[in-house]
């Protein structure tokens, strides 16, 4: 199902938890536990809260657009390179 | 710690020869003691349970060398002791953490006569993937399925039987709060451990894997350590545990690890499809045994979502949330800004004039003209930023803007952007240089180099101002279409030279991203003020500098040298550029504009007005620009001045973010070309059609 989810993110396109959790018939809960699990062995990585640490010094950094706390994943180099 | 544990090996011995009910054919010596081990992910219910059936019966220490509690206790019934251990949670059995390694340690060190894991109902998913790890141990497991009040307030519906059947372990429904299901539970276990385990369903494992472990299972043969089952170390070992992998590689000998090396590295990835097995496992196991309600899990977000985050409704409601705006600019903001202009700019220009009469002639052209009528003229556009920072700040609090990104991104991504890209070319709605500098989250450097490139595209604040206040002059009541119409064409455009460059810098690679979507909810008055008082702030701040001291030497060099505007400096640079406005029909002085709003947007305002607008008769900008320019030739000039270079501060950055000149040069050379290129399209079909000439 892991795999499943990852052939589905590197077709492309941007989904939410709620999205794959409808198609591959499973809780958001349960998408959130894959979520993390891939983020810990390396095939997803967090690339939100891009201004938590990045934007030392952006003008906008106080009032970011897209500074909210929510999370964003995207695949890795890792994934990418195992054909994903 | 040795002495416990062999206190508790010892245990084993003395059991198997006691609660004989019929099960050993040895005769039952002394009292008979059992050992449980209670375990489950943490706030299950685990020490609710372990105190009702322990009481005062219970110790509290540690796990040896470690700070976790470890609880003890004894439950007597029926003549027999069930030794009880409280288990630290956990949500998983990797060795992640220390409580991960004490559960399973325990397990398989130990061996507990009976495992019960105590399962939360109301997120039960989540607790049989537990169930699904400690399958692969030897133990005999008991399922107490707990908080089937919370699970039946929610309206989920579990079914204890079904899961029993379909996972072939004992299942008892409980609410240990309420003390209820213990007693069975207790039952449970004692039938459990007279009857032994029954055919247990456990999770998948594909077919080449079954391969390569038994392999592993061969290779490791003999040098797994007692008590260790032989095929869970080879299991652990092709999920990649670090803890198992280093434990057997200080026991093989170079060649076998040699071996084992190489098997794992060519399966590295059989993590994914053991850890998948699981979730599918999961899946199968609750398909039939829990019911979600559909009508009562779909929120009011949810429902709003279905609409905003719709691949083409969604991109509709972003539109019609972009024309929202701008309705709101022209009804409310516009008026305000020509009211000012009149009444502020004008009637002070005028007064300093006459107050100034007997000072030198540049005195009161330098205040009149360069101080009022540019920077002066650009603080009017106060009102409007103020709706846009107010509208954006309220979207953005609402939860909005999230969506927003979510479903730029779909469209974007259409376009070959990459995914993350969405991220800093957001934030170019409010301004580039952040959008340029956020451009650091992406980490492929080509990738990164493209956002960079097409971040310019994106209409900032300070270019939709000039729009909102040039085009009520030129368009009058359709100045909202040609707005909404400037914003579509600069995001065409960034798409099209997105997928160009894309498919030349990039190779065409897809990426894809998730997303989390928060719950929509009600504004908060502070949150959005304060928002709009740092943007707003900012901009006069910027009024205050940048663009006062180019007003002043805009307005230096179009009386100098001779005192005369059509002999000055600047119209000799503007005359320059002029055989280039001639192709959109538009004069010098707009050309003139044009360039200084590198310095920043909003000079474009200052400089047409320095020259233009605050002309003898008291006429402001609003009379004299319909006067120079035709309809198709002000909107000309209005698609330049949204695609044109970007200020200067933003190229600046990409200077600094690209570390290249070449790429910064491309950019501008790129950006200047493709403005008037569109820009002189745009005329050129308008005189073709006889629109607006
Ligand atoms: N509604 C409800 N609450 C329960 C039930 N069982 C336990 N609780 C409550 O759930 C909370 C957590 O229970 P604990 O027994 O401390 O959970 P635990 O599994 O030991 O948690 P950790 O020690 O953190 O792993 C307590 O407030 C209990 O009163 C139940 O069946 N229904
Ligand atoms: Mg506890």
């Amino acid at each position: 199902m892991l795999e499943k989810l990852l052939k589905r993110l590197a077709d492309g396109g941007a989904h939410t938890p709620e999205s794959l959790a409808r198609e591959l018939g499973v809780s958001r809960d349960m998408v959130e536990r894959m979520l993390a699990d891939l983020e810990r062995l390396g095939y997803l990585e967090a690339a939100g809260g891009a201004c938590e640490s990045k934007c030392a010094g952006c003008p906008s950094a106080a009032v970011c657009a897209v500074g909210t706390p929510q999370r964003v994943w995207a695949l890795t180099d890792k994934a990418r390179r195992k054909g994903f | 710690m040795r002495n416990h544990d062999e206190a508790a090996r010892s245990v084993p011995s003395v059991l198997g020869a006691c609660c004989a009910d019929g099960s050993g054919p040895t005769q039952p010596v002394g009292p008979c003691t059992i050992r449980v081990a209670l375990v489950g992910q943490p706030n299950v219910g685990k020490s609710t349970v372990f105190n009702l059936l322990t009481g005062l019966n219970q110790h509290v220490g540690n796990w040896p060398g470690k700070t976790v509690e470890r609880k003890e206790g004894i439950h007597r019934c029926d003549g027999v002791d069930i030794q009880i251990v409280d288990l630290p949670g956990t949500y998983s059995l990797t060795a992640n953490s220390l409580e991960e390694r004490i559960t399973r340690d325990y397990i398989i060190h130990e061996r507990p006569d009976v495992v019960v894991m105590v399962a939360d109902a109301a997120s039960l998913e989540r607790n049989l993937y537990l169930l699904s790890e400690i399958l692969c141990l030897p133990a005999p497991v008991v399922l107490a399925l707990n908080m089937v009040d919370v699970a039946q307030q929610q309206g989920l519906g579990v079914e204890p039987h079904v899961l029993e059947a379909a996972l072939g372990l004992p299942v008892v429904p409980m609410v240990a709060s309420k003390n209820q299901g213990v007693r069975e539970l207790v039952d449970t276990v004692l039938r459990v451990y007279r009857e032994g385990p029954r055919g247990v369903c456990r999770p998948d494992i594909r077919e080449d894997h079954r391969e390569v472990l038994a392999e592993l299972v061969n290779l490791i043969a003999g040098s797994v350590p007692e008590p260790y089952p032989e095929d869970w170390v080879a299991l652990k070992m092709l999920e990649g545990d670090d803890e198992i992998t280093e434990m057997m590689r200080a026991r093989l000998t170079p060649e076998q690890w040699e071996q084992v090396h190489r098997v794992l590295m060519k399966h590295e990835d059989a993590i994914l499809a053991i850890a998948g097995g699981r979730y599918e496992w999961v899946r199968r196991m609750t398909r039939a045994a829990l019911t979600v309600p559909k009508a009562g899990q779909i929120t009011l977000t949810d429902r709003i979502d279905k609409v905003t985050t719709h691949p083409v409704w969604g991109l509709f409601v972003l539109l019609g949330v972009l024309g929202a705006i701008f309705w709101l600019t022209y009804t409310i903001g516009s008026p305000i800004q020509a009211f000012l202009d009149r009444y502020l700019i004008q009637a002070g220009a005028e007064w300093v004039r006459t107050a100034l009469a007997g000072a030198p002639w540049w005195i009161s052209g330098l205040l009149a003209d360069g101080v009022i009528g540019g920077a002066g003229m650009v603080l009017t556009f106060l009102p409007i930023l103020v709706i846009f920072f107010a509208v954006l700040g309220a979207l953005e609090d609402i939860g909005y803007m999230a969506r927003a990104a979510y479903v730029m991104d779909r469209f974007m991504h259409l376009m070959g952007l990459h995914g993350k890209s969405f991220l800093p070319l957001f934030l170019g709605f409010g301004c580039n240089v952040p959008a340029v500098m956020g451009a650091r989250i992406v980490d492929s450097p080509k990738a990164r180099l493209l956002t960079i490139l097409v971040a310019p595209l994106v209409p900032c604040t300070a270019r939709m101002a000039v729009v909102a206040v040039l085009a009520p002059i030129f368009f009058g009541a359709a100045a909202i279409w040609v707005s909404w119409g400037l914003i579509a064409l600069s995001l065409a455009v960034l798409a099209v030279v997105g997928i160009a460059l894309h498919e030349l810098v990039l190779g065409g690679e897809h990426v894809a991203f998730i997303m989390e979507l928060p719950l929509y909810h009600k504004p908060n008055a502070r949150t959005i003020g304060l928002s709009v008082w740092q943007r707003t702030m900012g901009f006069v701040r910027k009024a205050g500098t940048i663009i006062l001291i180019v007003s002043v030497v805009v307005w230096a060099l179009s009386v100098l040298p001779h005192g005369e505007v059509d002999t000055s400096i600047l119209a000799a640079v503007g005359r320059f550029l002029s055989p280039l406005g001639a192709l959109m029909g538009v004069g010098w002085q707009m050309m003139v504009a044009l360039l200084t709003s590198f310095v920043a947007k909003e000079n474009t305002i200052a400089t047409l007005s320095v020259l233009l607008g605050v002309g003898g008769e008291g006429a402001g900008l609003a009379q004299v620009l319909p006067t120079l320019l035709t309809p198709a030739s002000a909107l000309a000039f209005l698609v330049v001045q949204v695609l044109f270079i970007p200020c200067a501060a933003t190229v600046a950055t990409m200077r600094q973010e690209t570390g290249s000149w070449k790429w910064t040069a491309f950019s501008v050379a790129l950006l200047f070309i493709l403005s008037f290129a569109v820009g002189i399209g745009v005329y050129q079909l308008a005189l073709l059609t006889g629109w607006g000439v």
